[in-house]
């Protein structure tokens, strides 16, 4: 029963992602209305818009796509190892540990090479990972000290960033746009970068989803019943912070989807992780669809950040989403 | 619960399919584009065949012909542009048409705005079909590849450029357009300018003056380093912070008073500023402009975010009418 229900949803989300992705593709400075785009994608020729949707249209859409699974999953995956609904890559200070390197390569090394950006922001968020792990450890790592460890670097990592706009209010014009998260100017390039991050990393961790689950049920029982539970939580820390720092390395730090599309996820299919994984990406994608259509399409030619969607959407959202908890318990 | 991951997994591949499919059409695409370009420029060929190779902050850039459609991604190339006689058809104008200042405006036609400095719009410009792009090295860095797919593009400082660096950036751009040894008279007569607008400045003027741009969210002294505390500075107008690290600091009342600035240029942003909640104050009352009553409000346009050679001309005029012509 609890299967079928959740199979129609993954059906519907999934054909809202098909159709947001072909609308999207219409969106922006121009519009093309989608039986062009459809025809375009089955490989005829429509003419001038050809170029504007293989151009710049479809890599976005394909990196919403890409992006919008990594951030959810990855917060998907950080709440069921914390154990605690508020955990995403945004709090545990992933984000901005990639946010802190972007706006240092952003800032201090104006002329560096262009594909130093993505790559420091990787960086940035693994070096927070693992330091999240060693300070974290104490003969083990509880989930507890574990988001509050990833609290305090995030806070650090904040300063820092704080810091460098304060001191070089100029500069902050290109980091301010990494920071917000934004899809503008992402191209083919961008897309065979993250592609493969998330291509391996998302099966891999459906296929651990049974361990989420286990995971779930406290440390003693997943240990009674045989799983090794510091390796799990270590392996599934570094698949979530895998997925969000590729993400993360494309669009800059793009807020609020990893907390939220888990959230809306756990709503309509529960706690198992099997179908809350993959709801929890089709979420993502549309939501990253939505806000970065609405960048495009709000004010052309005129480009907003997506992050800015994200948060409008999102903020308010999980407002709404805490005071629910409150009065249902 | 297999049907579940069967589904899952047929999507993700629907969706990778899709993506490759895109993808397997579009060096396809490309190609096609590029062969008609290449007919285009082989058609431009006979009037001019002519190729040179530009050297900017991103590389080597050849460019052949005189380009003739030109996109601006900063207000120092449509000065630039303005200042050789070539209308843009394409500036980065954040939308606002009143952006541009009037001396420039009356020297170019109508244009299409391709949205904001920060984020311009790839599909606005590519629909444009520009023959050469101007970007700016901190702004647009990164989408570098994407415009060099849709024309010649060169990357010049301007947002961090000081004067200096703003003539030089003059330079580059008639080389890419093709009319160096225009540019370069205009350069002179420029410079000719420069020199009349210095010999208005008394030779013992020993104030020092302080250009900001004051907003809501603080005050913005551009330092000597700065393009208009170097502009400033190279008719005989002393900054009153000499030395910073930054060209753009955000100071504070105190800062203000420890520098005490015998002339301050406000460029003003905003309805609201710093200022306004400082006028009451007697630290600030105390600063010597403020008491000699030389605090000027400049257009910030102009003061700021033109950064060229008719802005340059135009904010010295304003300086000096100001400071001598009352």
């Amino acid at each position: 029963m609890q299967n079928k229900k959740g199979l129609y949803i993954l059906i519907t989300l999934g054909l809202v992602v098909l159709v947001l992705s072909v609308i999207g593709t219409g969106i922006g400075a121009v519009y093309i209305p989608p039986y062009e785009i459809i025809s375009n994608l089955l490989g005829n020729d429509i003419g001038s818009n050809q170029l504007i949707i293989q151009n710049y249209r479809l890599p976005r859409i394909v990196i919403a796509l890409l992006v919008g699974a990594g951030l959810s999953v990855s917060g998907a995956v950080l709440q069921g190892i914390i154990r605690n609904p508020l955990a995403s890559p945004d709090v545990i200070g992933i984000t901005k540990g990639a946010g802190l390197s972007a706006a240092i390569v952003i800032i201090l090394f104006p002329k560096a090479p262009i594909f130093v950006l993505p790559v420091a922001a990787f960086l940035g968020a693994a070096c927070i990972a693992i330091l999240l792990y060693l300070l974290a450890y104490k003969n083990g790592v509880k989930p507890s000290t574990l988001s509050l460890v990833g609290i305090a670097l995030g806070a650090i990592c904040h300063a820092g960033i704080q810091y460098l706009m304060v001191k070089f209010p100029l500069e902050v014009n290109a980091a301010l746009v990494w920071l917000t998260g934004s899809l503008w100017g992402k191209s083919w390039d961008d897309v065979w970068l993250l592609l493969p991050w998330i291509l391996i990393l998302l099966p891999v961790t459906i296929i651990m989803a049974v361990k989420l689950d286990i995971l779930n049920l406290g440390d003693d029982v997943a240990e009674g019943l045989g799983e090794r539970v510091e390796v799990m939580r270590m392996v599934l820390l570094f698949i979530a912070v895998g997925l969000a720092g590729s993400s993360v390395a494309i669009v800059g730090s793009l807020g609020f989807v990893g907390l939220i599309a888990p959230h809306i996820a756990r709503r309509l299919v529960g706690n198992k992780h099997h179908l809350l994984l993959p709801v929890s990406a089709l979420l993502g994608m549309v939501l990253v669809l939505i806000a970065d259509m609405l960048a495009r399409g709000l004010m052309p030619p005129v480009e907003i950040p997506a992050g800015i969607f994200t948060a409008v959407i999102g903020a308010p959202y999980f407002l709404y989403l805490l005071r629910k908890m409150q009065s249902t318990p | 619960m297999k049907k579940v991951y069967v589904g899952f997994i047929l999507m993700i591949s629907i969706f990778v399919l899709a993506a490759c499919g895109g993808q397997s059409d579009e060096p396809a695409s490309a190609d096609e584009t590029n062969q008609q370009e290449e007919t285009e420029t082989t058609g431009e060929d006979q009037t001019s065949s002519e190729s040179r190779v530009i050297t900017h902050e991103m590389g080597e850039t050849t460019i052949t012909g005189d380009p003739k459609k030109i996109v601006a991604l900063e207000f120092s190339y449509v000065d630039a542009l303005a200042s050789l006689g070539i209308s843009p058809i394409g500036i980065a104008d954040d939308n606002d048409e009143n952006r541009i200042i009037e001396p420039i405006r009356d020297k170019i036609d109508d244009y299409t705005s391709v949205g904001t400095r920060k984020q311009p719009n790839l599909e606005v410009i590519s629909s444009l079909e520009p023959d050469l792009i101007i970007a700016d090295l901190k702004r647009h860095k990164d989408i570098y590849p994407q415009l060099e797919e849709i024309a010649p593009t060169i990357i010049l400082g301007s947002l961090a450029a000081d004067y200096q660096g703003i003539l030089d950036g003059f330079e580059v751009i008639a080389q890419a357009v093709n009319q160096e040894e225009h540019g370069a008279e205009i350069l002179e007569l420029h410079k000719q300018k420069m020199e009349e607008l210095r010999a208005q400045i008394p030779e013992d003027e020993t104030r020092t003056v302080m250009p900001a741009v004051v907003a809501s969210s603080g005050f913005y002294a551009h330092d000597d380093d700065s393009y208009t505390g170097s502009l400033l500075s190279s008719i005989g107008l002393t900054n009153a912070i000499q030395s910073g690290d930054e060209r753009y600091n955000k100071i504070n009342l105190e800062q203000v008073v420890e520098f005490n600035p015998d002339i301050m240029f406000h460029m003003v942003a905003g309805d609201e500023t710093v200022v306004d909640e400082w006028a009451d104050n007697s630290l600030y009352q105390d600063v010597s402009a403020v008491e000699s009553d030389q605090v000027y409000q400049v257009d910030r346009n102009m003061w700021s975010r033109f950064r060229g050679l008719i802005s340059s001309e135009q904010i010295l005029e304003d300086a000096i009418n100001h400071l001598y012509k009352n």
